[in-house]
């Protein structure tokens, strides 16, 4: 258990400073996929955690913010591993090199190591810019990842990784839906709430006299 | 050495971002009800019912103070502000004062019960009482310099602004507040205090229906919506102060060149006001509360600060001009003693260190 935990950490580390050798440090674990799976879950988990206040303004209670987390983490590691396979499918098609699904699939996945750190975008005034930082570490890390697997350099590595987001971008906004729209509702299903009051809307029940808009009252979670 | 050093102060910068980003949860876990139905939040237009019946105060104006960050429970502040504010209830006439609130929790719970960490907070009190100038008290500003940073957030500002501001309404009714009187309440915050207040306006405002002022004490404000619910804001501030300008330097609605934003309009149409106070700082010897730094006119900057408090009042039409220079009439003798006295201690100790140190 130990050992698994030592791996984890140093798939999070190695990412995070951009060691190129970081696949072969964590192909050592006999357990390299749950290695990166776990790495991936964790930074979906913290990913979320840094964005709760939408859980906590809808009321979520202990029990079910923690699944919440869990339950963005395994999202968050499969739209990883989609993404992989666009970068794969893309990369064989315009690069002579042909890397194996599983390597190229690890490496991406490492790529969600910083934002295992994710708790630090609730800072408050500086959360925002902490968010910031890590979605741009973690570009970097993927941008790596792919400059490694297809033996190629940075800048075409770089206009892989945009390729393949474009491609998932619009896929989710027209094939996709349906899954999203599955996503959601399993996520408002874990968390027990609807998942639509905001911040804003505290501000316009509360500050504002008369107001009878209860959508942020109690009684909606179980 | 230098490694060693340098471990632990990554440590040290490595537990306050994670004291920081643990802060919010402390007004979100109020607002979600994990502490206890009990302590969740009210419905909307309504105020907390009282029980027991309180007699309505024969004051038209209610004066709420919101301390600086050193604060740890309502009455647990730096001994200057204590001394301060008893001079300011007998020097501010026909006003009823409110100090019970702690601003640095949506619940209004102070640091030293119901908490997990109250004995270190304890013990950093006793320090403090020992020795006013004991560093370790820091870590009580850095706990509520995080809570004035929530307040100013627009991620957790309506949430924690709600709780300080139903806080606010209760404290109100337990000193003979009526709501639906539609008596004007005046709002003090010291430093962070003034966020607070500024940040709890946007929802005292409609809860009590009545004209909402706010006088900040060299108070480090953002941009908040509050701007726009408050009637009118006087910014005191010393020009040997650094920290009251902290705000116009990090929130962005402050800068200049967005004469749009809810502070500049303010400012525009002087619903904000700025009113200098010579030579002050916020902190030492020398602030807006102390009693042995003089103005050229020979006040203490105690008696200075409340004075320059009482001239806005009247300006507001909310005390009478005699009856405040009456009070100030009645306690000038006072004020000068306890001014006096705090002097002599003052070259008393300085005396006691430099004989101490010729001894050694």
């Amino acid at each position: 258990m130990f050992d698994f935990l030592w791996y984890v950490w140093q798939g999070i580390t190695q990412s995070m400073v951009l060691n190129p050798r970081v696949a072969e440090v964590v192909e050592q674990s006999p357990d390299s996929g749950w290695v990166v799976l776990t790495i991936a879950i964790l930074g979906g988990a913290g990913l979320l955690l840094g964005q709760s206040v939408i859980l906590l303004v809808n009321r979520v209670q202990p029990r079910r913010f923690a699944l919440s987390l869990l339950m963005n983490g395994i999202v968050f590691a499969s739209s990883l591993a989609l993404w992989a396979l666009t970068i794969w499918v893309i990369g064989r098609w315009i690069f002579p090199t042909q890397p194996n699904l599983i390597l190229v699939m690890e490496l991406i996945g490492l790529s969600a190591a910083p934002y295992v750190f994710g708790l630090f975008v609730l800072i408050p005034y500086l959360g925002e810019f902490a968010y910031r930082v890590l979605s741009t570490w973690s570009a970097v890390i993927a941008t790596g990842a792919t400059a490694y697997s297809f033996k190629v350099g940075w800048w075409p590595a770089f206009l892989l990784v945009g390729a393949s987001w474009l491609v998932i971008w619009g896929v989710s906004n027209t094939l996709g839906r349906p899954i999203l729209a599955l996503r959601s509702r399993a996520l408002r299903a874990v968390s027990g709430t609807t998942l639509d009051a905001s911040v804003a809307d505290i501000l316009v029940q509360f500050a504002t006299p008369g107001s009878d808009n209860n959508r942020t009252q109690r009684g909606q979670h179980d | 050495m230098i490694s060693f050093l340098g471990t632990v102060l990554l440590g040290a910068i490595i537990l306050l971002c994670i004291m920081a980003a643990l802060a919010p949860f402390e007004s979100l876990g109020w607002w979600a009800g994990w502490y206890g139905e009990e302590k969740s939040p009210r419905v909307p237009g309504q105020a907390a019912t009282m029980d027991k019946a309180v007699a309505e105060s024969p004051h038209d104006h209610f004066l709420v103070y919101l301390s600086g960050i050193g604060a740890i429970t309502p009455e647990g502040i730096p001994q200057e502000e204590i001394d301060w504010g008893h001079l300011a209830v007998k020097r501010i006439p026909q006003t009823t004062f409110v100090p019970d609130v702690y601003p640095y929790s949506a619940t209004n719970t102070g640091l030293s019960t119901d908490r997990l960490f109250s004995r270190l907070w304890n013990y950093l009190e006793q320090r403090r009482l020992k020795n006013p100038y004991d560093l370790l008290q820091f870590l009580i500003n850095i706990r509520n310099l995080f809570q004035v940073a929530i307040s100013a957030d627009r991620r957790y500002g309506p949430i924690y602004n709600l709780g300080v501001s139903d806080e606010i309404v209760k404290a109100l009714q337990l000193r003979g507040y009526r709501i639906g009187s539609g008596k004007p309440v005046t709002l003090i915050g010291f430093s962070g205090g003034a966020q607070i207040a500024l940040g709890a306006s946007t929802f005292l405002k409609p809860t009590l229906n009545a004209p909402i002022r706010i006088i900040s004490i060299g108070g480090v404000m953002s941009d908040d919506v509050g701007v726009k619910a408050m009637d009118k804001l006087y910014h005191i501030w010393g020009d040997l102060d650094p920290l009251h300008g902290l705000g116009e330097k990090l929130y962005a609605g402050r800068w200049p060149i967005f004469p749009n934003s809810d502070w500049n309009q303010a400012l525009a149409t002087g619903k904000i006001e700025f009113v200098n106070m010579g030579q002050m700082h916020h902190n030492g010897s020398t602030n807006y509360f102390s009693w042995i730094a003089f103005t050229p006119q020979g006040q203490s900057h105690a008696v200075a600060t409340i004075g320059m408090i009482n001239t806005l009042l009247v300006k507001e039409r909310l005390i009478n001009p005699e009856a405040a220079r009456a009070a100030q009439a009645v306690t000038d003798a006072e004020a000068i003693a306890y001014s006096d006295a705090r002097v002599a201690e003052g070259a008393a100790a300085k005396q006691a260190r430099q004989q101490a140190r010729a001894t050694s």
